[in-house]
C-alpha cells in the first residue's frame, strides 16, 4: 500500500488524491480487459469486477469441492475446512434465518441467506489482503518493470480491492434482497395479498391516504440502507488506513526531510494502523454478518405478517 | 469464588458451575441477544437509511430546480417520518 504510494507521489503528495484513487473503481478507459459494449453496457472488466470474479470464482469451488468431498467420504464427522464451514451454516440456519423467516420457509430462504455471508465475508476480506500490491511490489522492486510500462499488474495498481466498497456492488445485493421479499411474501400470501400486507388493516379510509406512501418509501428505504452502510463500513476502513498512513508522506514534505516522515511512521501511523486493520477484521465480520440477519429479517417480515 | 459458581444466566437458564462450559453458555447467550435484536436494528438502520436517502433526494431536487433550501428541508422531515414509523411498526408488533 505505501509502496504504491510512493510512487504515486513522486514530485508532490497529495493524500486526498492519492486516497480516492485507492479506493474507487479503476477508470472505464483503461479497463484490465477490454470487452465489447452490448445494449449500450460497456462489459469491459475493471479492478472490482476482476475481484467480484474472483472472490465469486473462489467461493463457488471452496465450497462446492469440500461439500462433494464430505459427502464422498464414508465417517459422517467432518474434518477441517468442512467442520468450519458446518459450523457456520448450522449457526446462520439456526440463529439468523430460523427466528425470523420461521421452519415453513426455512429451507427455502436458507441457501440465499448463506450465499449472501460467504460472498460478502470473502470480497470484505480480500480488501485487507493487499494481493495486487504485493504483485506491483514484486513487479516493480524484483521484476525491475516501470511504472509507466503497459503491463498486466500495472494495470491492476493504484487502488483498493475491496469489491463490496463499490456502492454498485451492494446495491446489486441489495436489489437481490428487495426482489427477494416480493417473491417471500408472494409465495406465502399470493401476490396481491403481499402488497395488502403492507399496510396494517382497520385504520380509517383517510389515514391510508398518508399510510400507504409512507409504506412505499419504508420498501424502498430498506435497501438503500443495506446498500449504504456495507459500502460506507468497507469504503471508510480503508480511508482511515490510508490518511493514517499517509502522515508520513504529508511530515516528510512538510519538513523536507524523510526522516521526519520514518519517525512519524513509526511513531504514530504504523501502530495507528496495525489497530485500525485490527478492527477492520471485525468489521469484516460483523457487517456480513448484518447483511445476512438485516435481509433475514425483511424476508421474515414478508412471509410472517401479524396484524 | 461462591458467587461466581451460583451465577446463572438469565432467560436460559445455564448454569455457569461448569468453568468448560462458560464459553458455550455465554456464546449461546449472545446468541440469543443477537437474536432479539433483529427487529430493532433493522428499523434502526431503515431510520438512518430513510433521513439519507430522503433529504439525499431533496437535496438533488434543489439542486436541479435551485429551490433551495425546500425540498432539503421537506425531504428530512419526511425521512424522519418513515424512519420513524419502521420503528414504531417494530415496537407495535413486540407490544401486541
Amino acid at each position: 500500500m505505501s509502496l504504491a504510494v510512493q510512487g504515486h507521489g513522486a514530485n508532490e503528495f497529495d493524500a486526498g488524491e492519492v486516497i480516492i484513487e485507492h479506493v474507487s473503481n479503476s477508470s472505464l478507459e483503461h479497463p484490465i480487459f477490454e470487452l465489447p459494449t452490448l445494449w449500450g453496457i460497456d462489459f469491459s472488466v475493471t479492478k472490482h469486477v476482476l475481484l467480484l470474479w474472483i472472490v465469486s470464482a473462489l467461493v463457488f469451488t471452496a465450497v462446492t469441492w469440500s461439500v462433494r468431498k464430505y459427502l464422498k467420504q464414508d465417517r459422517p464427522v467432518p474434518t477441517g475446512f468442512m467442520n468450519a464451514l458446518e459450523a457456520i451454516v448450522e449457526y446462520i440456519r439456526d440463529s439468523i434465518v430460523l427466528p425470523n423467516v420461521g421452519r415453513k420457509y426455512l429451507l427455502s430462504w436458507t441457501p440465499l441467506i448463506l450465499t449472501f455471508f460467504f460472498f460478502i465475508v470473502t470480497a470484505n476480506g480480500f480488501g485487507l489482503i493487499p494481493v495486487f500490491d504485493v504483485l506491483g511490489a514484486i513487479n516493480r522492486l524484483i521484476l525491475r518493470v516501470g511504472p509507466e510500462e503497459k503491463q498486466f499488474i500495472n494495470t491492476l495498481l493504484h487502488g483498493g480491492v475491496t469489491a463490496t466498497g463499490n456502492y454498485n456492488v451492494t446495491a446489486g445485493l441489495a436489489l437481490v434482497t428487495f426482489i427477494s421479499i416480493i417473491i417471500a411474501g408472494s409465495r406465502a400470501h399470493g401476490f396481491i395479498q403481499h402488497w395488502k400486507n403492507l399496510v396494517p388493516p382497520g385504520f380509517a379510509w383517510p389515514l391510508y391516504i398518508m399510510l400507504i406512501p409512507i409504506e412505499i418509501m419504508g420498501m424502498l428505504v430498506k435497501p438503500f440502507a443495506l446498500t449504504m452502510r456495507l459500502a460506507a463500513n468497507m469504503t471508510g476502513g480503508h480511508i482511515a488506513i490510508l490518511a493514517i498512513l499517509s502522515f508520513v508522506f504529508i511530515f516528510s514534505g512538510l519538513f523536507h526531510s524523510a526522516l521526519a516522515g520514518i519517525g512519524v511512521g513509526i511513531v504514530i501511523s504504523v501502530p495507528l494502523a496495525v489497530g485500525v486493520s485490527a478492527l477492520e477484521i471485525i468489521v469484516i465480520l460483523v457487517q456480513a454478518y448484518v447483511f445476512t440477519m438485516l435481509s433475514a429479517v425483511f424476508i421474515g417480515m414478508a412471509i410472517n405478517v401479524h396484524h | 469464588m461462591s458467587g461466581k459458581n451460583n451465577l446463572t444466566l438469565h432467560g436460559i437458564g445455564i448454569s455457569m458451575a461448569d468453568e468448560e462450559n462458560f464459553l458455550a453458555s455465554s456464546f449461546r447467550y449472545l446468541q440469543k441477544i443477537v437474536r432479539q435484536s433483529g427487529p430493532a436494528a433493522s428499523a434502526s438502520y431503515t431510520m438512518i437509511g430513510a433521513i439519507i436517502l430522503l433529504g439525499g433526494l431533496g437535496y438533488l431536487i434543489d439542486r436541479w430546480q435551485d429551490t433551495r433550501p425546500w425540498f432539503l428541508l421537506g425531504g428530512l422531515l419526511l425521512g424522519i417520518i418513515v424512519g420513524f414509523y419502521e420503528i414504531a411498526k417494530v415496537v407495535w408488533k413486540n407490544r401486541r
